[in-house]
């Protein structure tokens, strides 16, 4: 049996905030613990799948219920608080929509910047430079405006053009394809489907389910701070459809 | 632990930090000129006269205020970097300490280009280097430890309580009156040194005015004392931010 790409075991994931809500001054001197200073929120508990190579797997589930937090675990940004994930490869996260593009900067200063902030070399730029021109549709003219003259569809076309450059190993994508026009979440299905053929994982969140539906060939289930489900895609989002009725 | 792609990313986000700060402004990086040569001819018009006894007193409080403005925007700087990149923080997978250092090398940045015309200008008011102007270097970088260790601290508390930046803005002028930029210590009650004494930043601009100012090299005592200081101070601020650092992404 092939060794798995990402695997997860008993994995429990929590954040923290500062103790107890401190709002006032008067909280500074009533309720502040210096023993304590931090709460744990547990946010997802007891959660064990394996992924395999090229699977591409939807992750289903409420809003609230951790899908982000667990992408951003696997993603190596959120450290467990128990349990372990073991990722075998470089992960692409793509987890809003213009992630860390500046408003100020030029399109092309954005491209520049991101691509620095996703750990590439700056030698690589050469090579991403013109797929992602290509890929986003964007003219000479406006990627030399800065930013905050696009429109909401002209960032996330910039922002999905970069994420999707390169053929990562593995592939996050959070909730980022409904903006934009429909011709372009259609070219943004067939770039995915195409990193999918090309061998890449996907871990990939979405509400519309018939998006997940195309893309998936599994599911993860999450409910009650709790992984529920994880199998066959049209099994479990039969279950998580039914949730609703 | 740098590697190229880690140097690419610092040299990046310092680039953008520059960018970003004189965005929309007509004369852009020219205000890290001008602003300390307005204070200049502030401090040199109200106080020349009564603090006649103060030799070359421009180039004593050009050389200081040179550094105040380094010290002063770095650590305003630093401390905000968690916040202003919360976005991004939040997003994409970037290791958080990348924030602080670029914040200061966009500073240092800042510092190093000024200096030529600023070095023009001390040398306009009287100021002859010889071989003890080398000594600006370490300086520099035992000024950079310190702002950057101070600012780590305060910056990870902010993070959790965002009043640790506006008392910061609030102290800083106080911070400035007490510490010898625009007077000397000649000028002050002899029975108040010791309250000046205790300011960590008076054995550092004793560096910067021995090397900038009176050309000399800085005593093996200033040179201790600057040693320490940054070094204790840098570990205190790298301590905090490693104990502190899981909660950052949840609380920017």
């Amino acid at each position: 049996m092939a060794e798995s790409k990402i695997s997860i075991n008993g994995l429990a994931l929590s954040y923290y905030s500062f103790n107890q809500g401190v709002n006032s001054i008067k909280d500074i001197f009533t309720s502040f613990s210096f023993s304590k200073p931090f709460e744990k929120h547990e946010v997802l508990h007891d959660v064990s799948f394996e992924i395999m190579p090229g699977e591409v797997v939807g992750i289903l589930g409420k809003n609230g219920v951790g899908k982000s937090t667990l992408l951003k675990a696997v993603a190596g940004m959120i450290k467990p608080s128990s349990g372990k994930i073991t990722v075998r490869g470089k992960v692409a996260p793509i987890l809003a929509i213009g992630a860390g593009i500046e408003m100020e900067l030029s399109g092309y200063e954005n491209i520049k910047l991101l691509v620095s902030l996703m750990g590439l070399p700056m030698g690589k730029i050469k090579e991403i430079m013109p797929k992602v021109v290509s890929f986003s549709e964007l003219s000479d003219e406006e990627l030399n405006r800065p930013v905050k003259t696009y429109s909401t569809g002209m960032i996330s076309r910039l922002s999905f053009s970069i994420g999707v450059a390169q053929d990562p190993d593995i592939l996050i994508i959070d909730e980022v394809l409904a903006v934009g026009d429909m011709g372009f979440q259609q070219k943004c299905m067939n770039r995915i489907n195409e990193i999918k053929e090309g061998g890449s994982t996907i871990l990939f969140v979405s509400h519309n389910i018939d998006d997940v539906k195309k893309i998936c060939s599994k599911a993860a289930l999450l409910a009650n701070g709790t992984l529920q489900e994880y199998g066959e895609i049209n099994k479990v989002s039969n279950t998580y459809t039914n949730t609703f009725h | 632990m740098i590697n190229s792609e880690s140097y690419n990313l610092l040299l990046n986000l310092a680039k953008r930090n520059i960018k970003l700060k004189y965005k929309n402004s007509i004369l852009g990086f020219f205000w890290s000129f001008l602003t300390p040569l307005v204070y200049l001819i502030i401090f040199y018009f109200v106080f020349s006269t009564a603090f006649a006894s103060v030799e070359n007193y421009a180039l004593y409080v050009l050389t200081g205020l040179v550094y105040w403005q380094f010290f002063s925007n770095t650590t305003n700087q630093v401390i905000q970097s968690f916040i202003s990149n919360a976005g991004i923080i939040k997003t994409i997978n970037v290791p958080v300490i990348s924030f602080p250092f670029s914040a200061l090398i966009s500073e240092l940045g800042n510092l190093v280009l000024t200096f030529v015309p600023f070095l023009a200008l001390m040398y306009y008011l009287g100021y002859s280097p010889g071989l003890a102007f080398f000594a600006i270097i370490p300086v520099t970088v035992l000024l950079a430890i310190l702002s950057l260790g101070l600012s780590l601290f305060l910056g990870t508390l902010n993070v959790y309580l965002r009043d640790i930046s506006i008392l910061w803005n609030t102290l800083n002028p106080a911070l400035f009156y007490l510490t010898p930029i625009a007077y000397t210590l000649d000028l002050v009650p002899e029975k108040f040194h010791w309250i000046l004494k205790l300011n960590p930043l008076w054995y550092f601009f004793k560096g910067v005015r021995a090397s900038l100012y009176s050309n000399t090299w800085p005593s093996i005592e200033t040179w201790g004392y600057m040693v320490l200081i940054s070094f204790l101070v840098f570990a205190i601020g790298w301590f905090t931010f490693k104990k502190l650092q899981p909660g950052i992404i949840s609380n920017v």
